[in-house]
């Protein structure tokens, strides 16, 4: 969970200025997803990885269901989700079904803590999910297969092709999932609870990815991107609900050009950018479809000066071209913001960042948006740095193109949601030799969003968006990573624990009889326990994971239990001439926990998965 | 887009919730026999009310309230599950009536009727595999009706229940979306409200008598103290050919009209916009005065008035609405934008609010104890 760190650590003592984003983000937390976990969990989405790893939580309507994701205390619309730095939410809901985006692909996953829409621009209130391709490192050529089976007829297959040089790199992945998630269950619901199979949760999944960096001169690369997901769903059924045969398909293209150019002025990028994300719905009665273009331009300048300063400004171009079912015809909507990012060390151990956004939006007007961070090693001996962080942040979220423009909805006084995300960090690495490093940290944050939207009828019935409230959500986190060596064993381990608190602070429409009650579906507690054990051609990875009770309405009369989940991987790496053999049998849900993360939508009970993979060197 | 169709579903839900009442047979204490047995035979074996909570379309929320009468007024919320080791209800409580010493809760998502002790509301019977039904009524303690939707346009149907066996003996085809029914003088009322019909059952023969022509989308019945049948109709919403939108022109308003079921004249009062459903009729205790909502209000109407009513009674729309037949106190059901639990308002007949007490999701109907 932790990892990210290590890699901040290594980038401050290698350079000073690197190219990611984190760069203008001092004073929040970024947490990377850890990559032995990603490859061995490659089969799954992103929806379940960050479920199991992070203390996001994520409510899925069952195991075939959307999931939506619930961070820092906010809704899934605020949460933005970005792609090699650009948006795929998708514009219509204004949030992305985390559990349609496969892992398969993705090089790096990683998670920015609370408000970042200075840097990230709309929707990134509670945080954002920053997915990246892979980069394919290995000179000649490369690949591999890796073929699964798991319980409850799940399959899944993945091949990846690679070809590398000093200044070209060129990489196909591509997979299929078939999930028929017949799995038994008993049914809360029905007289009796009998133990029944689920029905009607099938999932067959297939997608595509291509990846080329080519240096085309020792200053300038250019990359090409695209990214092909197909979804095909039965939804499943809530126990006590009738099967409506709900079935959802969803398709997403993405496909991006950036060119980056090294000068005297610094460095230039420039993302170009072309999404088409359709979506079918149907069940008994009804029948609709979805089907958005996105076109995207952002280019930036970052002009570094000396090892102190540094200034990135930009510009984001998005337009939509909608079709719904829901819209009275073709809809068009253009959004432009415009961005400064700021870094200044003024002595070694002190960095500033100061980011600003001003966004531009048809009928909208969010607020300048800004974010003032900082982060101090006040101490830094040989074995012990400790560091003291914090950042004030604004956020802003456009109304989505639904809540712009779906037939008779329509809300003229709609206004952009605004949030207010203050945090203060602590940090403390300790280094012993190359044979142990631990590093903890504790984050404690307060968020106020206002003019939150929220489809609610209005006097006479009808459903329609509105600003409905406002939100206080303050939590707690905490994290600590220890990495060792004894002889040939290497662990790594992780323990986190997460507190919040997220309550309606004002209620603008109906009786607010709520108000200061703990927001539904946002567990106050979660933990996780996530390990990593290596000796020789062995490996075993560990994910304990503790949710607490959620609430099911915004009352706090009806609950879910709290649950735990245990999954275990066992992997044994053989070597076969140059090429590599490696074997994995994983229990998901080991102690058989009968859980739910939204309620009456039942999850699998305890599960195994045998893998192959056979890697070319 | 699945959010969506959720909205679309439910505001058809929302639009289509009637409260339940006036037509539940709240006479079973007087069936009883007289000697009765000193001790209480449950917790709710009392004076009091009960509140159907809707619950949130395919959330399997569902649940009902009681609100005791004795001092104190005592709420009790979520019974089903309580007396039920927490199973829930189910998905979408339309009707509950109270039969003898059971309680028969139409669930209508869940296509069940769950029969229950009405004093424990432990379950002793389900009936599964209904065709989406709406709403229940019982002839007597052996014979009962349920209106069902079967698939939303179609044709629905009307099935009679055998309730010592709780088995379906025969199903009568009715006309689409089957909403309320009322049985009077014999006869079994059925709104249909996908249609502009009333039809009318023989309860003795169980065969389709006669079809009444009322106002477009008839949703709810109620029957006056001189046995006039009123039904309160929600106007047909038309949408334009790509359903993108609704065509005010071809939509038409919604109307109350007053059956006189010897003669099967009707006469109709039209509300004056067809850019408002009125919604939840209701009748008190003595037959003499109608409530009903529109335009955000509540209004309150006398039976013998010979057009729509002008007089606000509550300055607001609600959910649900029900009224004491003793006491003629209104209840009406808030839904607090169904995030949370609702709010139910209790208001004198001077449409004065005397309390109001916590609920479950979406409180939209009430029986009187």
């Amino acid at each position: 969970m932790a990892q990210q760190d290590t890699t901040q650590h290594q980038l401050r003592t290698v350079e000073v200025f690197g190219k990611p984003a984190e760069v203008y983000a001092t004073g929040s937390r970024v947490v990377q997803l850890d990559s032995a976990f990603l490859s061995t969990y490659s089969s799954g989405s992103l929806a379940e990885a960050l479920q199991a790893r992070t203390p996001i939580y994520f409510k899925s309507y069952g195991v075939s269901g959307s999931s939506s994701v619930a961070f820092r205390g906010t809704n899934a619309s605020q949460t933005a989700v970005l792609w090699n730095g650009l948006h795929i939410a998708s514009p219509t809901l204004g949030q992305s079904d985390f559990s349609v985006l496969p892992l398969s692909g993705i090089g790096e996953v990683a998670v920015q803590h609370g408000a970042a829409a200075a840097s990230y621009g709309s929707g990134a209130i509670g945080g954002a999910v920053l997915l990246n391709s892979p980069k394919y490192k290995t000179e000649g050529i490369g690949g591999d297969v890796k073929l699964e089976t798991g319980s409850f007829d799940r399959y899944f297959g993945s091949g990846n092709l690679g070809y590398g040089s000093k200044k070209f790199s060129y990489a196909l992945s591509a997979y299929g999932h078939l999930a028929e998630n017949t799995f038994k269950y008993k049914d809360l619901s029905r007289f009796g609870t009998p133990e029944v199979q689920q029905e009607h949760a099938q999932v067959q999944q297939h997608g595509l990815t291509q990846d080329l960096n080519w240096h085309i001169s020792p200053a300038t690369e250019l990359s090409l991107h695209g990214w092909y997901t197909f979804s095909d769903r039965e939804l499943q059924p809530a126990m006590g609900a009738v099967n409506t045969n709900a079935r959802q398909l969803d398709e997403s293209l993405r496909l991006m050009a950036g060119l980056q150019h090294q000068s005297q002025l610094g460095q230039t990028d420039v993302k170009l950018a072309y999404f088409n994300d359709f979506l079918h719905y149907t069940d008994n009665s009804n029948d609709s479809e979805a089907d958005v273009d996105t076109y995207q331009l952002q280019a930036e300048q970052t002009y570094t000066y000396g090892t102190r300063w540094s200034l990135r400004g930009g510009v984001n171009l998005q337009h939509f071209v909608a079709r719904n079912d829901g819209y009275a015809r073709e809809q068009e909507e253009s959004r432009a913001s415009l961005f400064a990012l700021f870094r200044y060390d003024p002595v070694q151990p002190l960095q500033l960042t100061l980011n600003l956004r001003q966004a531009l939006v048809e009928n909208y007007n969010p607020p300048l948006t800004p974010a003032l961070g900082f982060n101090w090693k006040f101490l830094n001996s040989n074995q012990h740095q400790v560091s003291l962080k914090g950042n004030a942040s604004g956020s802003y979220r456009v109304p989505t193109l639904n809540d712009r423009f779906w037939a008779g909805a329509g809300n003229p006084d709609l206004k952009p949601e605004q949030g207010w995300n203050y945090e203060l960090g602590l940090r403390h690495v300790l280094v012993q030799g190359n044979a142990f490093l631990l590093e903890t940290e504790a984050t404690g944050y307060y968020m106020l969003i206002d003019d939150w939207i929220q489809w609610t009828p209005n006097y006479t019935g009808l459903w329609r968006p509105t600003n409905l409230q406002k939100v206080e959500s303050k939590g707690i986190e905490l994290s600590t990573t220890a990495t060792a060596t004894l002889g040939e064993v290497k662990l790594s381990s992780t323990a986190g624990y997460t507190y919040t608190s997220s309550v309606q602070a004002a209620v603008y429409e109906g009786s607010g009889s709520d108000k200061g009650r703990q927001l539904m579906y946002v567990p106050r507690h979660k933990a996780i326990l996530a390990t990593e054990a290596k000796y020789k051609s062995w490996s075993l990875l560990g994910n304990l994971n503790y949710t607490g009770l959620r609430y099911t309405s915004n009352s706090e009369t009806s609950h879910l239990d709290d649950f735990i989940l245990l999954n275990l991987a066992l992997s044994r790496r053989l070597q076969l001439g140059p090429n590599t053999l490696l074997l994995t049998l994983r229990s998901d849900n080991l102690t058989n926990a009968a859980y739910q993360t939204m309620a009456y939508r039942a999850m699998p009970p305890r599960g195994y998965t045998f893998s192959l993979r056979f890697i070319l060197p | 887009m699945k959010k969506l169709n959720y909205f679309r579903s439910f505001f058809l839900a929302a639009t289509l919730a009637v409260t339940s009442l006036g037509f539940t047979s709240c006479d079973d204490k007087d069936n009883i026999e007289p000697e009765l047995p000193a001790e209480v035979r449950g917790p709710f074996d009392q004076k009091g009310v009960f509140i159907l909570n809707e619950g949130n379309y395919t959330h399997t929320n569902s649940s009902v309230s009681f609100m005791s009468d004795s001092t104190g007024h005592a709420v009790a919320n979520h019974i089903f599950s309580k007396a039920n080791a927490d199973r829930p209800l189910g998905d979408v409580l339309t009707d509950l009536d109270l039969v003898e010493d059971r309680a028969y809760l139409t669930v209508n998502n869940s296509n069940k009727i769950e029969v229950v002790n009405a004093y424990t509301f432990k379950t002793e019977a389900v009936l599964e595999n209904l065709k989406q039904p709406r709403y229940f009524t019982a002839l007597d303690a052996d014979k009962a009706y349920v209106t069902e939707w079967i698939t939303y346009g179609a044709p629905g149907q009307v099935s009679v229940i055998d309730l010592k066996t709780m088995k379906i003996t025969k199903s009568i085809p009715v006309g689409i979306q089957p909403e309320e029914l009322l049985l009077a003088g014999g006869k079994l009322y059925v709104a249909n409200s996908g249609a502009n019909t009333i039809t009318v059952i023989n309860t003795a023969t169980d065969a389709v008598e006669n079809t009444i022509t009322v106002s477009d989308s008839p949703m709810n019945l109620a029957l006056d103290r001189n046995n006039n049948l009123w039904v309160l109709s929600a106007g047909k919403i038309v949408y334009t050919s790509d359903w993108s939108a609704i065509d005010y022109t071809l939509t038409t308003a919604g109307a109350l009209s007053k059956v006189t079921p010897a003669t099967q004249n009707v006469e109709t009062y039209t509300f004056d916009s067809n850019r408002t459903i009125p919604t939840n009729l209701v009748i008190n205790g003595s037959g003499d005065k109608l409530y009903f909502i529109y335009d955000g209000k509540t209004f309150v109407q006398d039976i013998n008035a010979s057009g729509l009513s002008s007089t606000v009674f509550i300055n607001s729309g609600f959910h649900g609405l029900g009224v004491d037949p003793e006491t003629g106190n209104i209840y009406a059901g808030d839904h607090n934008n169904w995030t949370g639990d609702g709010t139910v308002r209790v208001y004198s007949p001077d449409g004065q609010q005397v309390s109001n007490f916590k609920v479950g999701i979406g409180p939209r109907g009430f029986v009187f104890n």
